[in-house]
């Protein structure tokens, strides 16, 4: 391999360090998600770099596209809450997990550098002589034809298990028709009307500022829910200076 | 450049996993963890390729063809499982029980 | 470029798990295209039909020894001996799972994603019909397995390993009652089991790169033969073993075991129970024997702590357990050691031994689960073990039934579990490895005192109010008690036959 090579590799360790620290220690699950995508857009420039260029391109494609934001959409769908808090439930968990985890790493990488510090890289330029992809094939279609194709029962059990637990057949009658819509909307306890817009005044444009209703009252109804809980502070979350 | 440092790379991030599934409270975030995990194995699959003198040079690379896409179908299937059990916790503990009442 | 040529492959060897997977995907399309109404009838006759028709191959194949499929699949004599089993134990366990007598619409529940507890969960939970896809997804689970004895390579295995996994994780979800205890059983089997097999494919990475191929006749000659560092054979090896020992239930990697099985559909429980337990077995035993058997010396006192681990762990805590599911599992638990102690006498002997031990405690387990999915009260089944007190009295038959199985798990002669600790122990000993024998001795008896108190509860206590009924089963499940209580009284009073097979077909082609 050549110096420009070790170079950049010596520069990707580290994001792809730094994200999986990241993923495992961000609080909130979104931003854990994107460190790890920064993660595997590292290794999957590294696969680019050691001769495996098609492997490097489905990490990126098909790991970081199509997996990582499958897990982004599961997670915009169980919303907000899914960040994690890091309260301990059971006690010596995180000693425990420290010590795992840490302890493992800490092990088979030394165990790892010791075998493997007088390896040189063998290469592969012979074996992409013919192409890269054209080698995948190869191994593909002739040594490991039975397990190729018995991916597909995999994917068949995934797409029928993921049916299986999510659909929910609707009978004629469990369907909510108009009349019974327009019932539940006026049903006392619930506000039929449009809810009041955000208050904009002169002196402040927030969506923060509660609007004010047609008898001069402020109301609680035009701020989001999410807001109050975003921990605003006091000031941010007063009114401001709408009061005459 | 030597093939020690992805090899010792791979090591700490497959450890970094490690801790995540363990430390994680979030099963999505646990599952996330396991990724990390299949991609540190990812690594040393493609690393190996370059180092050993094989009969067969591009297996690592077909393994982690696999492994790919695996990996897929695994997470298709466990965020079923998941979702479900969010959705079920969820409706119950706050919106569906009295919605109920009003149907009735 | 040259022409690639698929590579030789001997269909007729394979074609029991082809069978199997085109069942499966007929399955599947059937749930598509069928009316509701006929569904039922037709998955269960299909995937029955299935069954036997790739176990009718399996005999009609039984001399086979090759390697087929450019060398990937390797149909020997452990292989179709392991691959009969799994079958003849699934078709028990999809006999309890195609059963709807005692429980209007059968084990499972009709639409898992309606919210447990709503109006429409209890109208479900009374009126309508199990979902059908479990039988598909059942056939699919079995076809995994079935590869999975027959693998030949790390690559294969885990495929096969993932292709039997998925299905369960799905199946575990399902339960008709107790819903939420069965999806977080589900959940918990899933999370765990990706672990566990992120650790075995690291394991995979690490002996890749230390053998340069993942075919077990590679690794076998690198192991033998290598002079480089064997820092990645040892690391990949013990995460190898990581990964099969969690689908084995083997301590400390057995956590998940009594969670799943108890809140798994019952018949669910008996299948992964029987088959997965063959499965994992057979998995660990081609890896072992054939793989690394070059480094079987450094290995053995290892895999040796962990049986002892398991047997105790597995009997001890059997002792404490309140539910007879729960019960069922720690003793599933300790039997994966006792199976662990076969495998470790690395001989012919050791290996026929296991098999025998496979197949005995697989029928004896799915005749347990079967008596248990009839146990049950108006919530469906009553597994609490207070429950059973005085069952003897309301019903005498189907306590003596499970007195009969709980006496072969304990090892009593004239059953097959007699039979078969004696066999595992014997090989073990004819190996010099006494000290898991003298553990095998002490955890059994151990073990025997949670299976008499059972007994004890169930014949000299009065029958409360509390007491439940045993239904009277489904022909269904009928068949399968009788094929589970015949099979362990007939492999206790004349094992020879079974024990001549698994003597012929213990070698495996490398």
């Amino acid at each position: 391999m050549s110096t420009g090579e070790a170079v950049t590799f010596w520069i990707l360790v580290w994001p792809a360090l730094v994200g999986a620290i990241g993923m495992v220690l961000a609080r909130n699950a979104i931003h854990s998600a994107l460190w790890l995508v920064l993660t595997m857009l590292s290794i999957g420039v590294f696969y680019v770099l050691q001769s495996a260029p098609f492997i490097g391109m489905a990490q990126i494609i098909v790991y970081t596209g199509a997996i990582m934001m499958l897990f982004l959409f599961v997670l915009m769908l169980v919303g907000r809450d899914a960040s994690d808090s890091l309260i301990e439930t059971l006690r010596g968990q995180r000693v425990a997990a420290v010590l795992l985890g840490i302890g493992f790493a800490a092990m088979v990488g030394t165990g790892v550098y010791r075998a493997m510090d007088n390896v040189t890289p063998a290469g592969l330029e012979q074996a992409n002589a013919q192409g890269n992809v054209e080698g995948i094939a190869r191994l593909l279609f002739t040594k490991y034809v039975f397990a190729f194709e018995v991916t597909s029962a995999l994917l068949i059990t995934a797409a029928v298990g993921a049916m299986v637990l999510a659909h929910k057949e609707r009978r004629k009658g469990e369907k909510r028709g108009q009349p019974e819509t327009m019932r539940a909307r006026f049903y006392p306890g619930n506000y039929p009307g449009p809810k009041p817009g955000p208050g904009v005044y002169a002196t402040s444009d927030s969506v923060a500022t509660p609007g004010r209703l047609p008898d001069g009252t402020l109301t609680d109804r035009s701020i989001s829910k999410i807001l109050p809980v975003r921990e605003l502070t006091s000031s941010e979350s007063a009114p401001k200076g709408t009061e005459k | 450049m030597r093939p020690v440092i992805p090899y010792v790379t791979a090591a700490l991030l497959f450890g970094l996993g490690v801790y995540g599934v363990l430390r994680r409270r979030n099963a999505v975030l646990v599952l996330m963890s396991v990724e990390l995990m299949l991609n540190a194995v990812n690594l040393i699959l493609i690393t190996a390729d370059t180092t050993v003198r094989a009969a067969l040079p591009q297996t690592g690379q077909v393994f982690a063809l696999f492994v790919i896409v695996i990996a897929a179908a695994e997470v298709g299937v466990g965020l079923a499982i998941v979702l479900q059990l969010y959705r079920l916790r969820a409706t119950v503990a706050v919106d569906d029980v009295p919605l109920e009442k009003v149907d009735a | 470029m040259e022409d690639l040529s698929l590579p030789k492959i001997d269909y007729a060897a394979v074609a029991p798990m082809l069978i199997l997977f085109g069942v499966a995907c007929v399955g599947v399309l059937f749930e598509g295209v069928l009316p509701k109404a006929a569904r039922r009838v037709t998955q269960l006759v299909l995937a029955l039909l299935g069954l036997v028709a790739a176990l009718s191959v399996i005999v009609w194949q039984s001399d086979t020894r090759v390697l087929t499929a450019g060398g990937a699949v390797a149909i020997d004599g452990p292989t179709l001996f392991l691959q009969g089993a799994i079958i003849v134990l699934g078709i028990m366990a999809l006999l309890l799972i195609g059963d709807r007598a005692m429980e209007h619409g059968g084990a499972f529940v009709a639409q898992a994603a309606i919210t447990v507890g709503s109006e429409a969960d209890r109208k479900q939970a009374v009126k309508e019909q199990g979902a059908t896809e479990v039988y598909p997804l059942t056939v699919f689970a079995i076809a995994g397995m079935l590869l999975f004895v027959a693998a030949n390579d790390l690559l294969t295995m885990f495929v096969a390993l993932e292709v039997f996994s998925l299905p369960l994780y799905l199946l575990c979800a399902l339960a008709r009652r107790r819903r939420l205890l069965s999806q977080e059983a589900a959940l918990k089997y899933f999370l765990l089991g990706a672990y566990a097999s992120a650790f075995f494919l690291f394991g995979v990475a690490l002996v890749y790169g230390f053998a340069g191929g993942v075919e077990f006749g590679t690794i076998h000659d690198s192991v033998t033969e290598s002079t480089q560092s064997t820092v990645l054979l040892y690391a990949g090896l013990a995460m190898i073993a990581i990964g099969l020992l969690f689908k084995a239930a083997a301590a400390p990697f057995h956590v998940w075991t009594p969670d799943v099985y108890q809140g798994a559909p019952t018949p669910i429980t008996g299948l992964m129970a029987a088959c997965t337990k063959v499965a994992a077995f057979g998995g660990l035993l081609r890896v072992l024997y054939v793989g690394f058997d070059g480094v079987a010396w450094d290995y053995t006192p290892i895999l040796g702590v962990v049986a002892v681990l398991t047997m105790l762990i597995g009997a001890v805590l059997a002792v404490t357990q309140t539910d007879i599911k729960r019960l069922l599992a720690y003793s599933s638990i300790a039997n994966a050691g006792y199976l662990l102690v076969g495998v470790l006498a690395l001989s012919k002997d050791g290996l026929s031994s296991t098999m025998f031990y496979l197949v005995a405690y697989g029928f004896t387990v799915i005749a347990a689960f079967g008596v248990v999915t009839l146990v049950r009260d108006a919530d469906g089944e009553a597994t609490h073990l207070s429950r059973w007190a005085g069952l003897g009295r309301r019903s005498p038959l189907y306590a003596g039934i499970f007195t009969f199985i709980l006496l072969a798990f304990a090892g009593i002669p004239l059953t097959s579990g007699f039979i078969a600790k004696f066999a595992v122990f014997g090989a073990a000993l004819d190996s010099g490895e006494a000290w898991l024998v003298v553990f095998g001795v002490v955890t059994s008896m151990l073990l025997a005192f949670p299976y008499l108190r059972v007994v004890v509860m169930m014949w000299l206590s009065e029958p409360g109010e509390s007491t439940p009924t045993v239904s009277i089963p489904g022909g269904l499940t009928a068949a399968a008690l009788v094929i589970g209580v015949v099979a362990t009284l007939v492999l206790g009073v004349a094992p020879a036959p079974l024990l001549d097979l698994t003597t012929s077909a213990a070698d495996f082609v490398r």
